[in-house]
This record gives C-alpha cells, structure tokens and sequence, in this order.
C-alpha cells in the first residue's frame, strides 16, 4: 500500500461554521463532519477528546450535540484513550451508530476491533463513521507539560491553542502571547510507542484529516472507504464545506506524502533495529517483540 | 427490527422435520447441498460455564444461517442429542481441563484425535481463566483442584480468548474455516491470512493476565495509549491513568481479552489494509 | 427383579450429568438418582481471601446461562454482609437485568425442550435446527427475543453474558436517555414476542400432554398421566427478583434450611443390567458397566424443612400464584407463563428509573466479617449465595443454587415414569449444573452452618 493509504479523493476544504472554526484546530473537518452525521441520523453519537479537570488533558467523551462537540474540538497533543468508550459507548449510552475520532494508531485498534472482536461483542457493525487525524508522534501529558511550561514557558491553564507545524511547535496564550520551541528539540518527548507507528494520515480511516498539505485555516482531507465517500458526498451537498482541489493548493500532497514516507522509514528502521537490539550468548542478536509479526 | 416470525422461509427446505436420531444424521450428511458442502463443527464442554456456548448461539438469526449453509452442529450436549465425542471437522473446546476427573481428560485427547481443527474456545480453554484460581477443598469432590488450559493436554491449533468470547468473533471463525477447508485458492488464502494471528497466539503460551499488558506492550515500549484494553475488560480491571493502562490485579480474571484485541499486540497489515472488504464479505456470507 | 439403567451423559441441558435409573420388567423407574457429574471447580472455596469486587466476577462464571443471577446474588450477599444499602436507581438497573435474563434463559430452553415435543397434530417430533416451517419461524421468534433480552441486558449490565456493570455498592455507571428509549422500544416488541411464544409453547406442551405415547430410539413409550409427579413442597422467595437479609421481612429462612452428603441420600455402587444401544444418539451405557453414584454425584442435598424442595417457576406461581398443577407439563407450562411479565417487569422498572440518579452508595463499608446471605430468584429457581467479609476481603462464601435444590426432588419425580421418558422429566426442571457443583458445606462437627447463622 502507498504510504498515503487507500483513498477515493483528496481534498482541501474547510469548514463553512464559523462557530466551528473559532474552535477547531484547523478547517473543522472532524467537527463539521459529527455535527453533520449527528444531523443526519448517521451517527447517534461521536466518541471525541473532551476536556477533564486537568488543562489540556483530555478525556474521552461520548458527544451526542454540537455543543459537546464543540467542547471537544480543538487538537490537543497528548493522549486521548478515545477506544475506552468504544464498548460503553454501545451499552450504558445506547448508542447503536458510532462516530470516532482517532490517530491512525486508534483507527487501526478500531478496525482490529471489528475484523477481530475478540473482547468487543456487539460492536462491529455499530462503527458508523471512524474519522482520522493524521499523526506524526505523541506526547505524554508530562512531556506536553515540560515543553509547555519549560520550553516555552508559558502556563498550560492560560494556554488557548497549540499548533505543530512548519518545524515548530507553537503555544497561543489567552492573552494574546506566542512562544515557540523547534520540533527536533521534542523527539525526546515522543512516547515510546511511536516510534513503531507505520501509518501518518490514518490510512484505515473512513475520512481522514490534517493540517498538512493545506494552506492555514485550511485541512487536507483523504475520503476512504464507500462509508466516507457517502458521509462526504452528503456533507458537501448539505454545503457544510468550502473545497479546493489538491492540485491547486499549497504546499499540497507532495508535502503529505514527503512527511508520510519520512515518517514511515525512519519507524520501519525503528521496527527492524529491535531485532537486533540485544545480544546472545552465542553472539547473534537478540530481539525485541515484534507486533506486526507475532503476538 | 421486524419480528422474526413473519420473516419469510429463504429457500426450499432440504430435509425433512423429524427427529433428530442417529440414523437421519448420516443421511443428511450424504445429501446433495445447495451449496458446497458444509463443514462439521462440533462443541466440547469441559470445566466452563457454558457461556462460550451461549455465545455462539447469541449469533441469532445468524446462527441458522452458520448452520443452514456452513457447517453442522454435530455435537453439544448442551444443544444437540449427541452423546459422545464424534469425527469433526472443527472442535471448539470450552472449558479448562481438569486432571482429576478422568472422564474431561480423555474427552479432550478423544476431540483432538477425532478433528481436524482444534479450537480454545474462551479463556476458560485458552489461558484457564477463573479455574486458574482453583484449588480444590470443596464438596462433593474435594479432590478436584488441577484445572489446566487445554494445550497442556493436547496441542491447539487456535485461540479464541476473552470471557466470553464475541458472537462476532466465533462467526468470523467459523466462516473463515469454511473457506479454508471447502474455498478456492483464494478463499484458503484469506483464511490463512485471517487466522494466521489465532493460530500464533495458540503458539504464544496459555498464561494471560492483565500483567501482559505491562510486560509485552509497555515494557517492550509499544504503548500508545489507545485505550482499546481498558475498553475491552470484561471486569472492568483496567482504566487509562495518564495515557496508558493500569490493571487492578485484584479484579482481574485473565482472560487474555486486554492484550489480544491491544493493536500493538498483534497487527497483520495484510488482513487490516483489506478490512472493508473482508467485512464485506463476511456480511455478504451471513446474507 | 429391578435392573439398572443408566443414561450418561444427559443431554440438551447447561453442564454434564446422568441418570442412574432402577427400573422394573415394564421400564418403569422405580428408583432414580439424577446426578451431577460436572468437575467441582471450587468456587466458594477460592474466594477466600478474594477482594468482595473480585468475589462476584468469578461467581458469574459459574453459569453462563444465568450470569446475571450468579452476579446479583454474589455482589448483594456482599452488600449483606457489610451492610451496605444501594441507591434505588441502582435497584431498578438490577431489577431489569433480572428480568432480562429470564426472558434469554426461557427462550433458551424453548430451543432444548422443542425436540422431545411433536408438531401438534402429526406424529413429528420438532427439530429446532430444521428450516421447515412453521418450526423456522418459531425458531427465529425464540432468537428474536434471546436478542432482545441479551441487547437489553448489555446495555444495561454492559455484557450480555458475564454483566460488568454491578458492583458491590450498586452499579458502576447509570444508563443514558437514549439508552432507556432504546430498551423501551426492544421491551416493547418483547411483550408482542414473548406473548406469542408462551401461547405457541404451551398448545405444543399441552398436545404431549394429550399423547398416548412418544417416540424415542425407536420404541414407542406410553406417557404416564402423571408424569413427573411428586409430592415435595416448593421454595421461592418472590415472584421476580429475591430477597436479602438486609430486607426488613426477608423471606428465605436459613434455619429451614439443612443439607446432607451425596453419600447418604444416592445409591451405592450397582452394575449395569439393562442398555439400549439405540437410545437417542449413541445409547446408554453397556451392561456390565459399573456406577456409583453417592461417590460420583458433584452435588449435595440441599434440605428445607428438612425436605427436597423444587425451586423454580413453578414454584414461585405456586407460592405466589395459587398455580399448581404438578407433573412435567404442569412445570413447563408455568415456565412459559412467566414469559411475558419479564417484558412488563422492563417497563415498569424503566418507567421508575431516573438516569441522572446515582447508582453507587456514598459509603461502601468494609466488612466486620458479618454473614449476609442474597437469594435471587434465577430464571430455574432460587439461588442463594451468602458471604462473610472483613476490610473488603472474603472470609466465607457459599452458592446454593437452584439446580442442586432440584436435583434431589427431580431424582424423586423420576420415580413412576418409563426410563425412556427420565431425560425428558429431568429437561422440565430446564437444569444448569456448571452452577450446581457449589454447595453449602456442613462444617467438621456437623453443625448447621444455618444453625450458626441464628445465632
Ligand atoms: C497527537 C497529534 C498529532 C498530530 N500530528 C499532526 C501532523 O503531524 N500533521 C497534521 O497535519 N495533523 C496532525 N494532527 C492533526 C491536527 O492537529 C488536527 O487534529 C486535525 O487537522 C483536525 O483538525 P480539524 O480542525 O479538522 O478538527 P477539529 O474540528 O478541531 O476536531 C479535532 C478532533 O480531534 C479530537 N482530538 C483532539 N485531540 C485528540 C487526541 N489527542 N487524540 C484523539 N483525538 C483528539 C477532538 O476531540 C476533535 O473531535 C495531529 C493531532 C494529534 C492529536
Ligand atoms: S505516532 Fe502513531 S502511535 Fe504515535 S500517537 Fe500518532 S498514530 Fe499513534
Ligand atoms: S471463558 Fe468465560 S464464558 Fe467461557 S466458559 Fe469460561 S467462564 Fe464461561
Ligand atoms: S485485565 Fe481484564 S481483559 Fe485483561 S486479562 Fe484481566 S480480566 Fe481479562
Ligand atoms: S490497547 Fe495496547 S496500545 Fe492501547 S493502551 Fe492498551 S496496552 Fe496500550
């Protein structure tokens, strides 16, 4: 597979809610499309990253308004545990149509779950719209912390927004403050678990999104499977979108794809660099568990 | 949701209603299928609860698709009359086996000589789930108290884990096993491809515990935080504290559920790149 | 001279057992013992030292069939015990759990008692399994309403078998509105469904009953009029969900309440002097072949009033019903009478419940190793579970389930009826023997433990 995935269109649009784009990371394409699927019966509820008592740690939520949605939009860099709810979300809440939103390692737990549901009774079919977010790495809460408060020393409380892009990482403050720290100082934040992670624009998703490739305010969007295309195709008619084609954007998909196979090598280096982590007695190398061999 | 009653009959009907009695059941065998012919499925019950089994009958109104076109139900004592362990194509063994009650042992050895495809079917089968706890001193059998996973017994050809394990779950089995033993080249190779992970985690070891989690995903740095396994504990044994599980030890049951549907326990590109399709087609089957 | 029969294992039932039966020149039983021959996992004896949380995940997979009893029981006997009084939201949620299981485990045993059964009006015996009509619709309508009971019972326990939601304390989480629309909907076209399948089952029950003789292996058995007769008395503790000793007028009695061993009550070693090698499917077991089953037998004998008692549908329409007709139909037909007040019991517990109520109790106590005792009453009878815990571990736990109440009064009601007809008389009591290999111990010097429990 190419390392941009399985797609139908690629996309750049941007969200034509304006209350939605105050909100949204970039052109409110994962928020748009809920509030849209919510609207339309497609979904009974979205699975999402909603606010806890901490600041900018997010918390699973099951959203089933645009207010809970909009609560939730907005990127935050560390870890949102989305697939906790993936079963409750079909039980106490009642619900029988699932959105999700998730990084490509949680779309993969997604489709895992469906074509192996091992512990997941009753929920294959219930996964009515999984949207990805693309991903480069991730952070602990501790990390986003440190790089936050230390590096750009700002609070997270009086933080707004934050961005990663054109090789920074950028904090917003509430009082109108900008500071920011170059991304090659945070590699050695990024969780361990990434650094094996094969997949950047969520290649497994029914619609996937990110920032990159697009123009600022803007979202590069890759329409996957029939389901996406169908909760695409609708959405647009229903004109919850503005879109330009990918030919005519900048920096546009070669961007995407370059950063997807810088990502992808240097992690399938990652993976194969574990084989040969240790050593054993007989002087061969000793390695580490492989996931995409072996359990 | 319409009422299943009104539902009208699919297709004509091949055998007659009767009794289900040894001598029709070798006729019907023999006869001419609609489709390519079924494969036998049968079902062992040794030290479980019989909620594996339930499990497969919660397929509903799939599990008279599963039996009308894919497989016979050749043996359950729970579900059908047949009293003794007979040849089949495929066995699913719920239960762990314990060693102190000669008739499971031999049961067991008698299902693994009389099929081709041998199944742990649940956690109880697989990794000994709740009778790991065993340890006898109760009446009217004190004496029973080694409960061990089957493939410490005989040699397992796959896993199904988690307590219990998903309706959903044990239909994908049962038609990829038709595939595999009746399809084309094709089919035989998706079936490979689905179950090939099933099969490794037979070969894995039969001890699972929430710990797995700790020990393969965290410990060997591929934790991600997804949260699938606090998701899929069947007791609720784990919540996400920070981005990545912790297990309450003492609510734990293993079953082997947390750390089989974890991405980063296993993750066969092969298969997941083809998911649309392959989910199509399993629907497609159960139509 | 009476010869010896037995029929091993059992079939078309949850778990393994077997009928011992002592018949005379006609086949007629004269004496059966009816017992389980299911490994003892041990359960009660495990949960020593266990956490109280644990405790009640474990005891639910003794059955699969009845998870939800096994988990109501166990988590209130530890609530029993440590006295620790739920939120009535939290009672609701059980309740419907309650209701929800019946109506999966009656539907269930539609499916295993059907082929022992005739089409009305034909001499065909029902295969649920055929595609033939009018069977495949019956059948569907059974899975229909085990879907339904399932659905209900996952949304509201969060599994459908094995419920995760109920701890000790009451539930983890409460249900949402779209949750409580959504099982209004399924309960409501439960009360259509399961109406339509008591009529269907009893006309196919009472037609037997109307038969001069059944088919089985071949040989054509008359049916006794009184098939399943006893003359036991019945034990509930109320018409849908059970009581506790925290409840102000309790109404199960541990000083009834006695047991004996295996070794006292079944038969002594025999040998096999009769076999019918084509018994329905593969025969009983050959001549010659040795049984003992007061060594083999898993169960005790459970005594209440010094007596077996049947615990059950029937039992609890005959305490709370003034129903009482006897015999296998009589017990099949109160099974089928208690289908469609498991889709009301839904509904009215859904219309009490408030889903922004709370459901855990503000304060969980530890334990001061106080018995508490749970009956709950299962969809085959009452199943009583009783725990002592101290700082939220389990210091003693037993499980009186309502298969081993059964088992002695089934073994009784065996007597009369042709041997060929035992498994069919045995099915009527719809018996789940995983669950029946857990008894209540009596300690070393033979006290009662119920006597020490009115001390
Ligand atoms: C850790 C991380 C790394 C990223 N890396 C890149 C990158 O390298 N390149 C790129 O183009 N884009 C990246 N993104 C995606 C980007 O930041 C935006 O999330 C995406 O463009 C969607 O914006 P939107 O305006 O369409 O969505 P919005 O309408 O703002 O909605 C975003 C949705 O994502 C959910 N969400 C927020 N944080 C998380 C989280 N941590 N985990 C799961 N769900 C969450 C929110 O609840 C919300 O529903 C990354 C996102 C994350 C979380
Ligand atoms: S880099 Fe990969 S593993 Fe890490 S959070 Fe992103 S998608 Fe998941
Ligand atoms: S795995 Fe669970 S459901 Fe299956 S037999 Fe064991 S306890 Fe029962
Ligand atoms: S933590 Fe939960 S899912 Fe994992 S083995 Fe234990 S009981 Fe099973
Ligand atoms: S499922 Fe696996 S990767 Fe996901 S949070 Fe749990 S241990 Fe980590």
């Amino acid at each position: 597979m190419d390392v941009l995935g399985n797609y139908k269109s690629a996309i750049s649009a941007r969200s034509t809610d304006k209350d939605i784009l105050k909100k949204a990371q970039d052109g409110g394409i994962i928020t748009t499309l809920f509030a849209y699927a919510l609207e339309e019966g497609i979904i009974d509820g979205a699975i999402v990253a909603g606010p806890s008592n901490e600041p900018w740690k997010p918390e699973p939520m099951v959203a089933t308004t645009k207010a809970e949605l909009l609560a939730a939009a907005g990127t935050r860099y560390t870890i949102s545990p989305n697939l906790y709810l993936i079963k409750e979300a079909t039980r106490s809440y009642g619900l029988d149509r699932v959105g999700i939103v998730g990084t490509p390692c949680q779309i993969q737990a997604v489709r895992k779950a469906q074509l192996y549901p091992i512990g997941m009774r009753d929920v294959d079919d219930k996964i009515a719209l999984a949207l990805g977010i693309y991903c480069m790495e991730n952070l602990s809460y501790q990390a986003l912390e440190a790089m936050v408060e230390d590096h750009c020393n700002q609070k997270m409380e009086s933080v707004k927004k934050m961005d990663i892009g054109k090789g920074k990482f950028t904090v917003y403050t509430e009082r109108g403050a900008v500071s920011q720290m170059p991304l090659k100082l945070i590699h050695k934040y990024v969780q361990p678990g990434c650094h094996v992670c094969l997949d950047y624009v969520a290649n497994l998703a029914d619609i996937s999104s990110g920032s990159v490739g697009s123009p600022d305010g803007w979202s590069t969007v890759f329409v996957r499977s029939t389901k996406g295309n169908a909760v695409w195709d609708g959405a647009i008619k229903a004109g919850c979108f503005e879109t330009k084609p990918m030919d005519q954007v900048k920096p546009g998909l070669d961007l995407v794809r370059k950063l997807a196979t810088e990502k992808i090598t240097k992690n399938q280096k990652n993976v194969d660099a574990r084989k040969t982590v240790g050593l054993k007695a007989d002087g061969t190398p000793k390695g580490l568990r492989n996931p995409y061999e072996s359990p | 949701m319409k009422p299943a009653a009104s539902k009208p009959q699919a297709k004509p009907a091949v055998k007659p209603t009767d009794v289900i009695v040894e001598k029709k059941v070798e006729v019907v065998q023999k006869e001419e299928k609609p489709v390519a012919e079924k494969i036998t499925i049968g079902e062992l019950h040794l030290s479980g609860c019989t909620g594996c089994l339930v499990t497969l009958a919660d397929n509903y109104e799939g599990l008279f698709k599963l039996l009308d076109d894919y497989a016979d139900l050749v043996y359950a004592l729970t579900l059908v009359d047949v009293r003794h362990v007979p040849e089949m194509d495929v066995c699913l063994v719920e239960g762990s086996c314990c060693l102190d009650d000669k008739l499971s042992v031999e049961e067991l050895k008698e299902a693994r000589a009389k099929s081709k495809v041998l199944v742990a079917y649940g956690a109880c089968a697989a990794y000994g789930n709740i009778t790991r706890f065993c340890r006898g001193g109760q009446w009217n059998q004190p004496g029973q108290e080694a409960f061990v996973p089957i493939s410490e017994v005989v040699d397992v050809d796959l896993y199904i884990p988690s307590c219990p394990p998903c309706p959903q779950e044990v239909r994908n089995v049962a038609v990829m096993a038709y595939l595999l033993l009746r399809g084309n080249d094709e089919q035989k190779n998706l079936a490979t491809a689905y179950l090939t992970p099933l099969m490794q985690l037979a070969q894995r070891g039969n001890e699972a515990c929430g710990c797995d989690l700790m020990y393969d995903v965290i410990n060997q740095g591929l934790c991600m935080g997804c949260g699938t396994c606090a998701g899929t504990c069947p007791v609720r044994a784990v919540t996400m504290e920070y981005g990545r599980p912790n297990v309450n030890r003492d609510l734990c049951i293993k079953c082997g559920a947390c750390y089989s549907q974890c991405p980063r326990s296993w993750f066969n590109f092969d298969v997941m790149n083809n998911y649309e399709g392959i989910m199509d087609a399993i629907k497609g089957a159960m139509q | 001279m009476s010869k010896v029969v037995e029929i091993s294992p059992t079939t078309r039932h949850e778990g393994h057992s077997k009928l011992v039966l002592k018949v005379n020149d006609d086949g007629i039983v004269e004496r059966g013992d009816w017992l389980s021959i299911t490994p003892v996992r041990g359960v009660e004896k495990l949960a020593i030292g266990k956490t109280m949380e644990q405790v009640p995940k474990i005891a639910s997979r003794v059955c699969g069939i009845c998870p939800i009893a096994h988990t109501l029981a166990a988590v209130e006997a530890m609530e029993a015990s440590i006295g620790c009084e739920i939120p009535e939201d939290a009672k609701l949620l059980r309740y419907i759990l309650q209701c929800a299981n019946r109506m999966h485990s009656h539907a269930l045993h539609n499916i295993l008692s059907l082929p022992d059964m005739y089409i009305p009006g034909t001499d065909t015996k029902i295969n649920p399994f055929t595609k033939e009509e009018p069977v495949r619709s019956v059948a569907l309508r059974i899975q229909r309403i085990r879907e339904i009971a399932q659905t209900i019972g996952e949304t509201v326990g969060g599994e459908a078998i094995h419920p995760s939601n109920p701890r000790v304390g009451g539930m983890y989480r409460n249900i949402s509105p779209r949750a409580k629309a959504k099982i209004y909907d399924l309960a409501k076209e439960a009360r259509v469904l399961t109406q339509q399948q008591m009529e269907f089952m009893i006309a196919v029950f009472r037609n037997y009953q109307r038969r001069d003789w059944a088919e089985v292996g071949g040989v054509q058995v008359p049916i006794p009029k009184d098939l399943g007769y006893h003359n036991q008395g019945y034990m509930a503790t109320a018409p849908v969900y059970g009581s506790s000793s925290l409840d102000e007028n309790p109404t199960w009695f541990p000083e009834r309440f006695t047991e004996v061993r295996p070794w006292d009550w079944y038969m002594g070693e025999v040998e096999i002097s009769e076999a019918d090698p084509n018994y329905p499917i593969g025969g009983t077991t050959p001549v010659g072949t040795k049984a003992w089953p007061q060594m083999e037998a898993c169960t005790g004998v459970p005594l209440y009033d010094g007596q077996p008692i049947e615990v059950g549908p029937r039992a609890r329409q005959a305490i709370f019903k003034n129903y009482d007709e006897k015999g296998t139909i009589g017990l099949q037909v109160a099974r089928q009478m208690e289908f469609p007040e498991t889709a009301y019991g839904i509904i009215d517990a859904l219309d009490a419940l408030d889903t922004s109520g709370a459901v855990v109790a503000e304060t969980i106590p530890q334990g001061d190793g106080s018995l508490g005792w749970a009956a709950n009453e299962a969809p085959r009878g009452t199943d009583v579970h009783l725990a002592r815990v101290k700082d939220g571990r389990v210091q003693y736990f037993s499980m009186l389930v309502p298969t081993t109440w059964n088992f002695p009064t089934c073994s009784r009601a065996l007597e009369g009826a042709p041997w060929r007809l035992a498994e069919v008389v045995m099915r009527g009591y719809d018996p789940c023997v995983s669950c029946a290999t857990h008894m209540l111990v009596i300690d070393e010097d033979k006290r009662l433990v119920a006597q020490k429990l009115i001390q």
